[in-house]
């Protein structure tokens, strides 16, 4: 633990070898200690200020910000004399060497010094709205004494990620940081020229507002911390307060351009677009090429929109309205609505010809088996004419005539052939009997078709013993007794065309007849003839 | 008159009861009631007479078939038939027990149907229906037809074996007599009209078969109608 009393040396001593969490836990000792430093370094530089109130820095009963407001007032008239001492030392740099030699070892306290102040200052000046000005002095005096440590600082400004990288830059040019001095000069400048003041200011403003409500959080922050986070606040203040963004504007990240020549390398560190300073057609960026391409692009889109389109892209297009030869360039698809004709090979014509074989082996052949139409109703009766003289006299036919009307029940059923009938019946038995002997297979017993003629007279007649009733419902469906297909006309509705139609109708029949009666007639001939030739 | 009393008094009656109608205050007469008149008192009690002549191609049928002609005549329809030799005239006369006046024209309808060519069997349903006709035409009316062409027609009315005539005849109920040129055609009205149809038809020169159909289609339909 430090003594109250120890000297201020050896109490700036004491804080770098604190570890920095020490610093984060607030301690009395620790506090005093710094109040000790802060006081030496106060007297030190007293004797380099021009005008000042305080002989010494005043810390018992004061606290932090009563403190800072004391160096401020200090520290602010020092600076400018500070600037006005390097620019003369810039004028003639011969001056700078002796300077550097004599007070080396005082410089290097100082410049920490100077960096810690710095940083406070500028903390405090946040709110300030000379902030540029500020701004300028901080940048100023980073070029012309730090100018390595600067970089790495602007680097970590930028990107967090590039921090290492630019550190390693900002080593490797630190040996010729006076060519880096000129041409970031040289930028500036040009910058200022290109964009002018205002935009870099106005840039600058609303970076800076962005980062003041940041700040001031962050602010609060470190107020709250201890006087000891010194370091650790200088090191995060660096990083947002110094934004590329603030003083070139919208940056563009060029870390895989690292390998590049000096020149572009240290573009990158400036931080500058490539597009900035070199080139000046129209005064294009990154950003703005890049629209301009998609307008392009917009534009070709719109243009082709409007025209009419490729026949390709048109539907229906017939080969009249296509160019000549068009459909062969083209890869045409469409769908086949017909299975390909199936390629015939060796194969498959063994195989069906397997297939046949096997059919014929079996004996299984796909005929078409007739279909035998049965007569859904019964079969009308068909009134015949007879051509024989009747056998009845006129009175017999009248007179039956007559009972069919007024008792038909009564009225003998009429069958066309009896005779026929019965010789018929007959025959079919003896078919059967013969059949039987001669034939090895089964016959089975012939049809006999019961045909019971349907006649053609109201049910309720057949029914009733006494009709009392006559009814005009005959026992025969309308089907029954006429079934006719399509339009049936009378004989005075017939067209000519329909007359003509029907007559050539029926003389292709009559043809078609006569040409098979003609080959019966021929064959039956030719049979007679090699039968008699044969006797 | 008792007669002349009734329809005079038949203007102003006022009642009627089983006595007599009053009029005012007569009391008349009941009506009469009359038995229908016999042909002999309708015709006053004067004899009717039919004569028919007979053609001579008819004269030998007639003595054959004599009897069958005279047993219903005389039997059932009362009436008197005799044949004049002499003028070659079949005489018919009612008797006073004739039933009924008409008796006596369908009697002579009968032997005139018979003297026109058709058999006695058909002729007699002319005694026993009353609604048969004869008509008659000729050949010539329908068409005019000379030679050839006639004996054609004339072939073609009968067909072969007179097949046509007498399917005409059975499927019109009818019977039909084609003398030389002439055509006689007995049975009722209307199958008398579809018989002549045909028959013009095939005079016409229509072939039988389209006749046959013809005649088909037309006796359905007659005999679905009752």
């Amino acid at each position: 633990m430090a003594k109250p009393s120890e000297t201020g040396m050896e109490a700036l001593h004491h804080l770098k070898s604190t570890d920095p969490p020490a610093l984060l836990a607030p301690s009395p000792t620790l506090s005093q200690t710094a109040r000790t430093a802060s006081q030496h370094l106060f007297s030190c530089l007293k004797p380099y200020a021009p005008k000042s109130p305080f002989d010494q820095l005043l810390t018992d009963g004061f606290d932090a910000e009563q403190i800072w407001q004391q160096i401020d007032l200090l520290s602010q008239p020092l600076l400018s004399t500070l600037r006005r001492q390097v620019k003369h030392l810039e004028k003639h740099p011969e001056e700078s060497k002796i300077v550097l030699k004599k007070e080396n070892e005082f410089l290097d306290g100082e410049r920490k010094i100077l960096e810690e102040k710095e940083t406070k200052r500028f903390d405090d000046d946040v709110d300030d709205d000379d902030m540029d000005m500020d701004m300028d002095e901080f940048d100023d005096e980073e070029e012309e004494e730090e100018g390595g440590r600067r970089e790495s600082e602007k680097g970590e400004s930028e990107d967090e990620s590039g921090e290492m990288v630019e550190g390693k830059g900002g080593e490797g040019i630190e040996d010729k940081f006076l060519k880096i001095k000129e041409l970031e000069e040289y930028l500036e400048e040009d910058e200022a020229r290109e964009y002018g003041l205002d935009r870099k200011k106005k840039k600058g403003e609303l970076k800076l507002e962005e980062e003041e409500e940041e700040e001031e959080e962050e602010e609060d922050e470190e107020e709250e911390d201890d006087d000891d986070d010194e370091l650790d606040d200088e090191y995060e203040d660096a990083e947002e307060n110094a934004r590329y963004e603030d003083f070139f504007g919208a940056k563009k990240k060029t870390v895989p351009k690292r390998k590049s020549s000096l020149s572009n390398g240290s573009d990158e560190d400036s931080g500058l677009n490539d597009d900035g300073a070199v080139e000046k057609k129209g005064g294009l960026s990154t950003h703005e090429k890049q629209l301009e391409k998609l307008q392009s692009e917009i534009e070709q889109m719109e243009k082709a929109n409007l025209e009419p389109k490729t026949w390709t892209m048109r539907g229906e297009v017939t080969a009249a309205s296509r160019p000549k030869n068009s459909a062969l360039e083209v890869d045409l698809d469409f769908e086949h609505n017909v299975r390909p004709a199936p390629v015939i090979t060796e194969e498959i014509t063994a195989s069906i010809e397997d297939m046949i074989k096997q059919r014929i082996i079996e004996g299984r052949f796909d005929d078409i088996q007739k279909v035998s139409s049965l007569p859904s109703t019964a079969p009308k009766e068909v009134k015949q004419l007879d051509e024989n003289k009747s056998k009845k006299g006129l009175a017999e036919v009248y007179e039956e005539e007559y009972i069919q009307k007024t008792n038909p029940a009564a009225a003998p059923i009429s069958f066309s052939d009896e005779q026929k009938k019965e010789a018929s019946i007959l025959f079919k038995k003896l078919c059967l009997k013969l059949d039987a002997l001669s034939h090895f297979h089964f016959a089975p017993k012939p049809v006999i078709e019961d045909m019971s003629i349907q006649a053609n007279v109201p049910a309720l007649a057949m029914e009733e013993i006494a009709p009392t009733a006559v009814s005009d419902a005959a026992m025969l469906a309308p089907e029954e007794v006429f079934s006719g297909k399509g339009d049936i006309k009378e004989e005075a509705e017939v067209t000519q065309a329909e007359r003509k139609r029907r007559r050539a109708k029926k003389k292709r029949k009559f043809k078609a007849e006569a040409v098979k009666r003609m080959t019966k007639k021929a064959r039956d001939n030719t049979a007679l003839l090699n039968h008699n030739e044969g006797e | 008159m008792q007669s002349g009393e009734a329809p005079a008094s038949m203007e102003v009656e006022t009642s009627s009861n089983g006595l007599g109608t009053h009029i005012g205050s007569f009391l008349l007469p009941p009506k009469p009631k009359f038995e229908p008149l016999k042909a002999h008192e309708m015709s006053d009690g004067r004899v009717q007479f039919r004569k028919v002549s007979v053609p001579p191609h008819r004269y030998s049928p007639l003595k054959k078939a004599w009897m069958e002609i005279y047993t219903p005549i005389y039997e059932q329809m009362k009436i008197d038939i005799r044949m004049n030799l002499k003028a070659r005239k079949v005489e018919l006369k009612t008797r006073s027990d004739t039933p009924d006046v008409s008796n006596l024209q369908k009697c002579t309808d009968f032997v005139h149907a018979f003297m026109l060519g058709f058999d006695v069997i058909d002729a007699i349903a002319l005694l026993r229906l009353d609604e048969l006709y004869v008509e008659s035409f000729e050949i010539k009316d329908v068409k005019t037809l000379r030679g050839e062409h006639l004996s054609r027609a004339i072939g073609r009315l009968s067909g072969k074996g007179g097949k046509t005539k007498f399917a005409i005849e059975n499927a019109t109920k009818t019977r039909i007599v084609i003398a030389d040129t002439k055509i006689h055609i007995l049975g009722s009205f209307q199958n008398i009209k579809i018989a002549r149809d045909s028959l013009c038809s095939l005079i016409l020169g229509s072939p039988a078969g389209k006749v046959y159909s013809k005649l088909r289609q037309v006796t359905a339909r007659l005999a679905e109608r009752f």
